[in-house]
Parts: C-alpha cells; structure tokens; sequence
C-alpha cells in the first residue's frame, strides 16, 4: 500500500514537471514498482500455479474442455451431430495421405454406427483428453495417472526416468512417458493399436501412430493441451492440436463411473424378488 | 491365432489380453470342461494350449502359496510411514492371499457343482469361509434370495438365461466386494483421496466428507466416502447398483444395500485385512461380515500372471521398477480374445 501512495506522488510531481510524458511515466512507474517487489511477484504468472512436492506444477484436479474438438477437429458448420467450430487444427486441416482421406471419408459416412465410442471402447490419446466427459488426474513425481470418467478407463504417464519398452504391446492408450521442459510436462506416447478414432467426424490413426503432448498450466485452472500427431501410413507429415482444460469449479464435484459398455446386460443383475 | 499365441509360452506378459482372455476362460472353458483339482488356480493364460487334464499345480511357479489361515489384525494407531498429507503409506501392488472369486463359503473348496478329480479333505485344513459373521460362515439368505443363488449355481454350470453368466466375465466391474480376491490391484494415495485400481475398474475414495450422490444413481463400484481412524481405512460405500455378484458362487446384495468398509492395515504395512458389513433388509435376514486377507508385493517381485501382474520397468538404472500395463478388458472381450478384428486403418 506504502508503495501505491508513493506512486501517486511521484505520478503528481512529475506529471508537473513534464505534461506529456504520461506513457514513459507509465513504464517508470511499472519498472519503480518491480524493483521494489519480490521477484515471485512480478512473475507471478508462474508463481500461482499449484505445485507438488517435486515442485513441478500439479496438475492434480478435475478438468474437462469446452471446445467441440472430439465433434470434429478439423474446421466444420454446425450439423446435426455437431455444434460448429473453427477446429483446433494448427493451419486447419490434417495433412492426410490420399489413400487415408478416402478411408476418412469412409468413416464420416458411417459415424452414427462406426465410432468406436458408441461401444463404450477406451478413447484412447489424445481423444480422451478432449472427449466431452471430465478427466480427474492424480499426480505423484513417479507418475501422472488420468481417470477419463467415460469407460473409467485408466492412463498412466510415467515420469520417473523410465522408457518405452522393448517388447510392447499394441495398447489402446499407447505407452506414456513424460518428462519435465521447465513447467511443462512433454509426453511421448508410442505403441498403440488401430482401433480408435480421434473424434466424432472419423479422424483416424494406425498403429504407427506416435503423439507428443505438451502439458501446460496457464494459470491454477486452467491446462493448455498440446498434441502433435505423426503417423506415416496415414498423415504426410506431423499436425498439432491444441485445446484448453478447464477445471471444474463446482463444490464437490466428482467423477460420476461411466461403465457404458455394461448397458446390453446389466437389466439381468442382481436377482430380483419374484 | 492371435488367441493361441497368447496361450503359448511367453517370457513378457501382457496382462491387458491376459484379463480378456483369462475372464473368458474363467467363465466359459474352465467350469465346463475342466475338472479341476484346485479350483483356486487361476486360468491357465501362462501355459500351453489347452488340453482337457487341468494342472496340479500352480501354472506360475512364482505364485506365492495360498494361506489356509491368517492373522487377525487389529484396529488401533499407526505408526508407520506417513505421507505428506497426514494418510499412513501403504500404496503400492496388493492382492489377497487365500483365493478367488470361485466359492465364497469355501474359498479352497472349489467351485459348487464341479466335478472333482481328488476328494476334499477336512474342512478346517482349507482357508475359512469369507463370512465371517454370521459364526457359521453362511450367507444368512432370506428364502426367495437363497433360491436364486442356487438356480444360478446350476445355471453357471449350462447357462440358460443371460443372468446365469457371472457379469465379471463379461467384463464389468467385479465390484464390492469382489475386486478384491479377484486379480491383484494397485492402490495409490493422494491429498483428499485413496484410488483403487483394478483390472476390471477402479474405485475413487474421498476422504473429504462430501456428501454421497443422488440416492438415484446406482453404479457398478458405488460412491465411496473414506475417513483414516489409525491404521484403518473406514469407507463408506451408498449408491451401490448391486450388479456385481460376489463370485461363481452367486452372492448379492441387492441396489438398497449399505456397506461399511474398513482395511485395518498392520504394523508391517505388507498385509491388511479387509473387514466389511453388508446391510440389505431385502435380502438377507440379518447384517454379516465378509473378511478378505491381503498382501503387499514389493518391485523385486516377479510376475506370477494373476495376484502380481506388473512388470519391470526399462531404465537406465539398476532400481527394480514395477509398473502395470493398461488395464483392458471388454474392448477385447468379444470372443476367445478376437473381439476386437476390426480396424479403422486403410487396408495394408
């Protein structure tokens, strides 16, 4: 407070002195202030961020997007499955390989019966993140564990020094490892199967797909997402999406298990009283 | 022949297949045709293609022994590791120790109605019934309920209605109690919340005194609200669907059952007991008890295929890192582990 009215004295007494010079006194003002102020302060972009025990930002929380990216990623008019939007594609569109935009087209086409979604199947990366039902993640320094609420599917980023390993699996979320670039958590995940999609609009991948995200805390509530796509059977060269993660704010809001997949048989359990 | 292979022989374990297939043995294959001489033996996902003669002994040989007995543990102050926020540190890999999901009274006992090849002992030199309250170890069924766990005890044999298949086998959650002496599982801890994570779901455990849900909404695993009294965990489970049956045996409660949980852990931090009443008026004439032993398994352990399923982790350096594959199921649940043959790639 001392300093504010410090401020104001200054601004008055040299405003006297030179009557025009309001903009340059701004920035001496602003520069007087810093100096005066804790570092943390003045980055304090960086410095409100939530932290664990490592000290790397926490991304701990309950967080879900607003964007229509899992409607459609690349640009699209409103339609009747999908509101519109400019996308979340850099430069637009996904750099596909003639025989692969022909297969794309294949799945717009049967959307309504094709997508992997509607059985309920694990979303798989980067769609989970951007899917239209929350994500809650536990962090710990070893590792980042992702509960998506849709099929409750569970995704581990393991970020204690350990790599892909040499005997892998074709796995639904593919294999995660991370590390720290200053604040932001970079993840490569490779080894995945074929079997999912990235959105509603049939954008799709093989299983020579590998993602590089880029997880990064803008402020304490909200997450910048980052994924580059590469995949030479079917894009011809990498992409970049990015979407925002808000974290929910409601008082006790919690994940809600979405086992979709178990509605064909549950109406046949438990017994019931005759 | 993608089912085969992961039949045959293998030096890496994939444990995601491993559930599919497993739970389509467990549930079609092994009551049916194989006589089995210790019904506890878990599929045999680790041998070779299957013949009609069930193994004697265990299919991994790392498997720990099964208890036939275990120590009481009681309810009382912690004194072990703590984490930052205060909650005793007992994260890690955990399974129970005397059995599966195959008879609830009985737990060695094999599953009912399956032909044996070597007749029972005595009784007592088999683990105790998971009851534990009432002091016989029976399910104090009312009459209607005690009918139907018995038409779906002949009924899980030769199915004849859809109910008759176990709703795990198809890849739903195993639930409460059942995830717990099913596959081994992964406990983590953080600020506000215990996570379980199971082959077949996960549960999330607050521990910040929310209210429950919506009395309405009714699911698989319920919402659970968690409190640490020493070395006890105490959850307390509502909104509980009543879907998972407890094993092939054919428990239930009902969708208006209350469950009080606790896992009293010991001093060691490598064993709790876990100790939970069920209370449903519709069901069942009284409240009872079901106890459940488990383990802890450290990073030096090796795989055994069912209670322990992580592997080593590859690094640079020489620490033994466990960790676990993704946790799959009924994506590839769609037939002897060939569901999933459909691909959105262009053809190669």
């Amino acid at each position: 407070m001392e300093f504010r009215v410090f401020d104001r004295l200054l601004q008055d007494r040299l405003l006297q002195v030179y009557p025009t010079a309001k903009s340059t006194l701004a920035l001496l003002v602003l520069l007087l202030v810093a100096f005066f102020l804790p570092v943390e302060s003045v980055l304090a972009h960086s410095a409100k961020l939530p932290r664990g025990i490592d000290k790397k930002p926490d991304f701990s929380g309950i967080w879900e997007t607003t964007s229509a990216a899992d409607d459609d990623l690349e640009p699209h008019t409103a339609r009747p499955d999908a509101a519109p939007s400019a996308g979340v594609v850099e430069g637009g569109e996904i750099p596909y390989l003639p025989q692969a935009l022909a297969q794309r087209k294949k799945n717009f086409e049967s959307r309504t019966t094709a997508d992997p979604r509607l059985k309920g199947w694990t979303l798989g990366v980067p769609r989970g993140i951007y899917y239209r039902e929350p994500i809650q993640i536990f962090q710990r320094p070893r590792d980042v564990t992702i509960v998506h609420q849709f099929g409750h599917s569970v995704r581990t980023i393991h970020t204690n020094q350990t790599q892909h390993p040499d005997d892998p699996n074709d796995w639904w979320l593919g294999d995660s490892r991370g590390h720290w670039e200053g604040d932001t958590l970079v993840v490569d995940v490779k080894h995945f199967n074929d079997k999912t999609w990235l959105d509603r609009a049939g954008n799709f991948h093989s299983d020579a797909l590998h993602v590089i995200e880029r997880w990064t805390l803008v402020d304490a509530n909200t997450i910048e997402y980052q994924a580059t796509l590469d995949d030479e059977k079917v894009y011809s060269k990498p992409w970049t999406i990015k979407v925002y993660l808000h974290r929910h704010p409601e008082k006790d809001f919690q994940l809600i298990e979405d086992y979709r997949y178990t509605l064909d048989y549950d109406q046949y359990y438990p017994p019931k009283r005759e | 022949m993608q089912n085969m292979n992961s039949l045959t022989p293998s030096s890496t374990h994939h444990p995601a297949r491993h559930a599919a297939i497993g739970l389509w043995l467990a549930s079609i294959l092994w009551p049916a045709i194989l006589p089995a001489a210790d019904a506890q033996t878990p599929p045999a996902s680790e041998k070779p293609a299957p013949t009609v003669v069930a193994p004697a002994a265990p299919a991994a040989q790392n498997r720990r022994p099964r208890e036939t007995t275990f120590p009481a543990i009681a309810s009382e102050q912690w004194r072990g590791p703590r984490l930052a926020d205060g909650q005793p540190d007992i994260s890690g890999l955990w399974s129970n120790t005397i059995g599966n999901h195959g008879n609830l009274e009985d737990p060695q006992g094999g599953v009912i109605g399956e032909a044996r090849r070597t007749p029972l002992g005595p009784r007592e030199q088999r683990a105790p019934s998971r009851v534990s309250d009432p002091a016989d170890g029976k399910f104090p069924f009312q009459p209607w309920a005690k009918e139907k766990v018995d038409q779906f005890r002949v009924g899980f044999h030769n199915p004849t209605y859809p109910g008759h298949v176990e709703p795990n086998a198809r890849c739903a959650p195993g639930g409460v109690p059942k995830s717990l002496y099913w596959h081994g599982y992964d406990i983590q801890q953080y600020p506000g919340y215990v996570l379980f994570v199971f082959d077949n779901g996960s549960r999330i455990i607050h521990l910040d005194h929310k209210p429950h849900l919506p009395s309405k909404l009714k699911l698989w695993n319920g919402d659970s609200r968690g409190h640490w009294e020493g070395n006890t965990l105490v959850v307390d489970v509502a909104n509980h669907n009543g879907k998972a049956l407890f094993g092939r045996s054919g428990e239930f409660v009902s969708e208006h059952a209350r469950i009080q949980e606790k896992y009293i852990f010991d001093k060691s931090g490598k064993r709790f007991n876990y100790v939970a009443t069920f209370d449903d008026p519709t069901v069942y004439t009284r409240p009872f008890t079901i106890t459940i032993p488990a383990i802890k398994y450290t990073e030096a352990e090796e795989s055994d295929g069912w209670n322990l399923e992580a592997r080593w982790a590859k690094h640079d350096g020489k620490a033994q890192i466990l960790e676990h594959d993704e946790r799959i199921c009924h994506e590839n649940n769609g037939g002897f582990g060939l569901g999933s043959t459909e691909t959105t790639s262009p053809a190669k």
